[in-house]
């Protein structure tokens, strides 16, 4: 074998190892920008919270459905009433009344719980209240009267909770309206969030009772924007 | 020194090419693995027919919203349009439309600023280093207490009726499963960011959640941001309205 061949022998080795090589960086690059362009999505979750997304998203799709089908008839009878020349002040009347209440414009009567809360206890203590009451599908919240509704926050340390810029006190009421049985079944269950804050506050009480009747008083608060501008 | 010089001259170029070549994929492969992060990934195959359930779920509900905003808006523009022409109806029409705005049913835009919030790229950190449904709540508060006048979390507008929930390393927003990084929009005066900057609560949740378990928060103030129309049901089952201050006597 000559040198000349053993030169291009070596020549070409070395040609197929960088050519390896960068195929492997070329598949790695590759799946780096891969890895970072995708959503860690639902290959996190375990078992157990599949279960549980999916029955989050089948009631959820289900209130959709319901939604859209009572938009779908609004829509209908809006043209309906266009090609008659008449109007649906009634059906008006309803929705607007309706959107009222569900954004806390206007006031809201109906079955719900009462949660007197007395002892130390913070201000993310309460949120986590709130948070789970709209999870367990309150229609409408009020602590201490005030109207909870975007923007409205219950902040401040143990003794100094404030909302709306109006303190507290040692002693107040939240209150809620939905479903009596799930609220206080959801609020209350082993593990639940009451539980939860006994361990984080350990000096806080809070008691929870169904109520046939829960009357809920308009937000005080300007709920069209001053800043934003709706984008029709 | 001399002979250093000329010893580096004699290694062959494709040896060199060869040693960069490695050099980068030894760093690609390191930051592959630590991009794996705490959060686990299940492989198991009883689980893809879950995973297929709730691709599938999201997916009409992806549908179902993109509906209900159709339909929001054509009746908009019905309304606008409508038949009748007496003062008391349009009065009517304009009640409803500042109810639906008041209600986040209508998408904004304005001033306002941007938050990306996305889990510790700190390599074997725990569970503190994901962002959690606590500190996106604790997020929107602090824009609350700012004076943001409409918030959303990625696509979910935050309304009176929104949970943020944890369900594994990630969250339910008004029930859709949000994965990170997660896009906080808000909509709110012009000085909101730097009244953040002057909250206390603001500032001690950056050092404790930012600084100290190295969850990545960036900040972008805009002149025009959009937040979009929440796109969920605003049934009524229990209660009963007051009456409406809007409504035709």
């Amino acid at each position: 074998m000559t040198s000349a061949t053993r030169g291009r022998g070596r020549t070409r080795r070395e040609q197929l190892t960088i050519a390896a090589v960068a195929a492997i960086l070329g598949i790695l690059v590759i799946g780096q920008l891969r890895g970072q362009a995708a959503v860690p999505g639902l290959s996190t979750l375990s078992t157990q919270e599949l279960t549980l997304v999916i029955a989050n998203l089948n009631t959820r799709n289900e209130q959709l459905r319901t939604e859209i089908a009572g938009l779908e008839q609004q829509a209908a009878s809006l043209q309906s009433a266009r090609a008659n020349g008449q109007t649906t002040v009634d059906q008006l009347d309803g929705d607007l009344a309706r959107i009222q209440a569900w954004s806390g414009a206007i006031g809201l009567t109906g079955p719900g719980i009462s949660i007197s809360v007395r002892g130390a206890i913070g201000g993310d203590g309460i949120e986590e209240v709130l948070n789970e009451l709209r999870n367990s599908g309150a229609e409408a919240i009020a602590v201490a009267d005030v109207r909870v509704v975007p923007g409205v926050v219950v902040a401040g340390a143990p003794g100094a909770l404030s909302i709306e810029n109006t303190p507290l006190g040692d002693v107040f009421e939240i209150r809620a309206i939905g479903s009596p049985e799930i609220l206080v079944g959801t609020l209350t269950r082993a593990g639940g969030v009451i539980a939860q804050i006994g361990a984080t506050y350990p000096d806080a009480r809070l008691s929870v009772t169904p109520l046939e009747t829960v009357a809920l008083p308009a937000s005080t608060r300007n709920l069209i924007p001053g800043d934003g501008q709706p984008r029709l | 020194m001399n002979s250093l010089l000329a010893r580096a001259r004699a290694i062959p170029s494709w040896q060199i090419t060869l040693a960069v070549a490695l050099l980068v994929l030894g760093f690609l492969i390191a930051a592959q693995l630590s991009a794996e992060g705490p959060r686990v990934r299940y492989t198991t195959q009883e689980r893809s027919p879950l995973v297929e359930s709730a691709q599938s779920l999201q997916s009409q509900q992806d549908a179902l919203k993109a509906r209900i905003l159709e339909l929001r808006n054509q009746i908009g523009a019905m309304e606008s349009q409508g038949p009748g022409s007496g003062d008391s109806l349009k009065a009517l029409y304009a009640s409803l439309e500042q109810a639906r705005i008041g209600a986040g049913l209508i998408g904004l835009t304005g001033p306002g600023i941007v938050f990306r919030l996305e889990d510790s790229s700190q390599p074997g950190a725990g569970s503190d280093s994901l962002v959690s449904a606590q500190d996106l709540r604790v997020l929107v508060q602090e824009l609350w207490l700012g004076g943001a006048e409409a918030v959303s979390i990625n696509d979910e507008r935050v309304t009176v009726s929104t949970a943020v929930l944890d369900i594994g390393g990630s969250v339910l927003v008004n029930s859709a499963y949000l994965a990170p990084p997660y896009k906080v929009t808000a909509i709110g005066p012009g000085d909101l960011y730097p009244r953040l900057q002057a909250s206390i609560s603001f500032r001690e949740f950056v050092t404790d959640r930012v600084e100290h378990h190295g969850l990545g928060l960036a900040v972008a103030q805009r002149d025009a941001v959009d937040v979009p129309a929440f796109a969920g049901t605003v049934a009524i089952r229990f209660g009963q309205p007051a009456a409406s201050p809007g409504a035709t006597p």
